[in-house]
């Protein structure tokens, strides 16, 4: 094809956007509200997926130890280091124990005088890394010698993770039926607007022009929409994101639970997001036009 | 040129459209091909825009054997011929320049040649004057020398007119006739699809009737004038 005529294509493409106006803003808005809606969704799984890691981050394991020497706890220290599931291991002796307690109990210090020797047993704090595994992990710490008893969290990682699993699969059907929903409304927006030129697409059949010719310019057009509507989508979610996250953190009390392991910043999710915005939106406004076309293009 | 061998076409729903037609238009001859609606006109035509295959049967149009040409290379074909139809079929969305120059431009035509060819075909007809105009600005009879413009463009072996007068006046009628008639003593082959007797006998030729899918009247018949 001559430069001459891939030109032309394209600029009718560019004039059938403003000729079909009205389908061109009807185009426009159903592509940006669907990329918008799988967005904000995918933000909004991301933030709940994040709240609940940092909740499972802040898990601790508390093992007390029975009276022990110093060398035997430097040993359980590296064992407890070497195991695969344990992410940090922090020594917590009695003295420190006992120094807290007092801090906790200012008003009590008389009472500490009576105590003579500390009753309080040494500790290791250890942090999970796969709360899912940590039974596992607990059963091979029973096994080592000089451990008193361990304190964990067990009923509560045990929620965590069933809700986790659960906000998994709920997040999932909803994302997967937004994206089929936003599918088909675009692929009625599109076929409308192209059903309104058929008379025009059937002309250009008669008087000889290539199937390859028709569509080029509604491929122009379908991609123009969609670049246009990724870009517009990406801006409103930079300002909307940004302004939902201060309302949330300010005024609601369920959400402030959750800033307190902070929201997803913007800035880490943006460009990403952005980028699948527009590679989606060129997409489906190109194909989805184009494909519409097919049926009377067999004229 | 277009050639018709024994050819028979059924619809799907049993209606028998065409019957054993056999039928031969030179190189440059005017063919009035009148009948009245349902008589077998319309599917003539789709015939040799491959639009519809027959039943049995051959046709040849332009050198193209339609039994071996596929569907998807049909352009190659239509692109032999000039349209000219009843509801003038303009893109509305275009004005005259642009409907006229698209089909060059579908053919990949160079530029040069489109910027002079497409002035020169719409003076010919007589409409130098709305070069710029939309279709919805024009007359029905400045329409159709438009679509009549269109069809010459490509200068094609061929020019078939379904029913062009059908939604003109007398007058306006015999102009775009008379058009045709001038695009025919270029060279032309002319076929001109119509149920209107009387310009059929005001102007005379050769005239083909078809009645109930069949050929029952191919001859000359003179003026009237």
């Amino acid at each position: 094809m001559k430069i001459s005529s891939m030109n032309y294509l394209f600029k009718q493409g560019m004039k059938n956007i403003w000729t079909n106006r009205i389908m061109s803003v009807a185009s426009f808005c159903v592509l940006m509200v669907s990329l918008l809606l799988v967005g904000f969704m995918m933000l909004f799984i991301a933030n709940i997926n994040q709240f609940v890691g940092g909740i499972e981050n802040k898990n601790e394991v508390v093992i007390f130890l029975e009276d022990v020497s110093e060398s035997q706890i430097a040993a359980m220290q590296n064992t407890l280091n070497d195991m695969d599931n344990v992410s940090s291991v922090v020594f917590y002796s009695k003295e420190e124990a006992l120094e807290d307690m007092k801090a906790s109990m200012e008003n009590a210090d008389d009472l500490f005088g009576y105590v003579e020797d500390n009753p309080l047993p040494d500790a290791f704090r250890i942090r999970i890394a796969d709360i899912e595994k940590i039974s596992g992990t607990l059963m091979e710490i029973n096994k080592m010698d000089g451990i008193d008893s361990i304190k964990s969290p067990t009923d509560f990682i045990n929620i965590l993770t069933g809700l986790k699993s659960f906000i998994g699969i709920i997040s999932a059907v909803v994302l997967a039926a937004l994206v089929v929903v936003s599918l088909v409304i675009i692929s009625n927006a599109s076929r409308a607007s192209v059903d309104i030129r058929k008379r025009e697409i059937a002309i250009m059949k008669l008087v000889g022009a290539t199937n390859t010719f028709i569509k080029v310019p509604f491929f122009v057009e379908g991609m123009f929409i969609g670049i246009l509507a990724g870009i517009t989508a990406a801006a409103v979610t930079a300002l909307g994101y940004s302004e939902l996250v201060k309302m949330l953190s300010q005024d609601m009390t369920l959400w402030s639970i959750m800033s307190i392991n902070g929201f997803i910043p913007l800035k880490s999710v943006i460009w990403q997001l952005s980028a699948g915005y527009l590679v989606v939106g060129t997409v489906i406004g190109a194909l989805g036009t184009v494909m519409s076309t097919r049926k009377y293009l067999k004229v | 040129m277009v050639e018709l061998r024994n050819v028979s076409v059924t619809y799907s729903n049993g209606v028998d459209a065409l019957h054993d037609v056999t039928l031969k238009i030179n190189d440059g001859e005017f063919a009035f091909v009148v009948g009245k609606s349902g008589a077998g006109k319309s599917t003539l035509i789709k015939l040799l825009l491959k639009e519809i295959s027959p039943n049995s049967g051959k046709i040849t149009v332009n050198g193209f054997d339609l039994e071996k040409l596929k569907k998807s290379k049909a352009h190659k074909l239509r692109r032999t011929i000039g349209f000219v139809f009843q509801d003038f079929k303009l893109i509305n969305t275009m004005n005259v320049y642009d409907n006229v120059a698209f089909v060059l431009r579908s053919i990949d035509a160079p530029l040069k040649y489109i910027r002079n060819r497409v002035p020169y075909v719409i003076s010919l007809v007589g409409l130098k004057d709305r070069v710029r105009s939309y279709p919805t600005e024009l007359s029905g009879g400045e329409q159709q020398r438009v679509a009549l413009a269109r069809a010459l463009v490509n200068d094609p072996q061929l020019i078939i007119a379904d029913e062009p007068t059908g939604n003109l006046d007398p007058n306006t009628s015999i102009e775009i006739i008379e058009l045709l008639k001038a695009i025919n003593n270029c060279g032309t082959t002319v076929m001109m699809v119509t149920h209107e007797h009387e310009l059929v006998r005001r102007f005379g030729g050769r005239t083909i009737n078809i009645e109930n899918g069949r050929i029952t009247f191919d001859d000359y018949i003179g003026y009237t004038e």
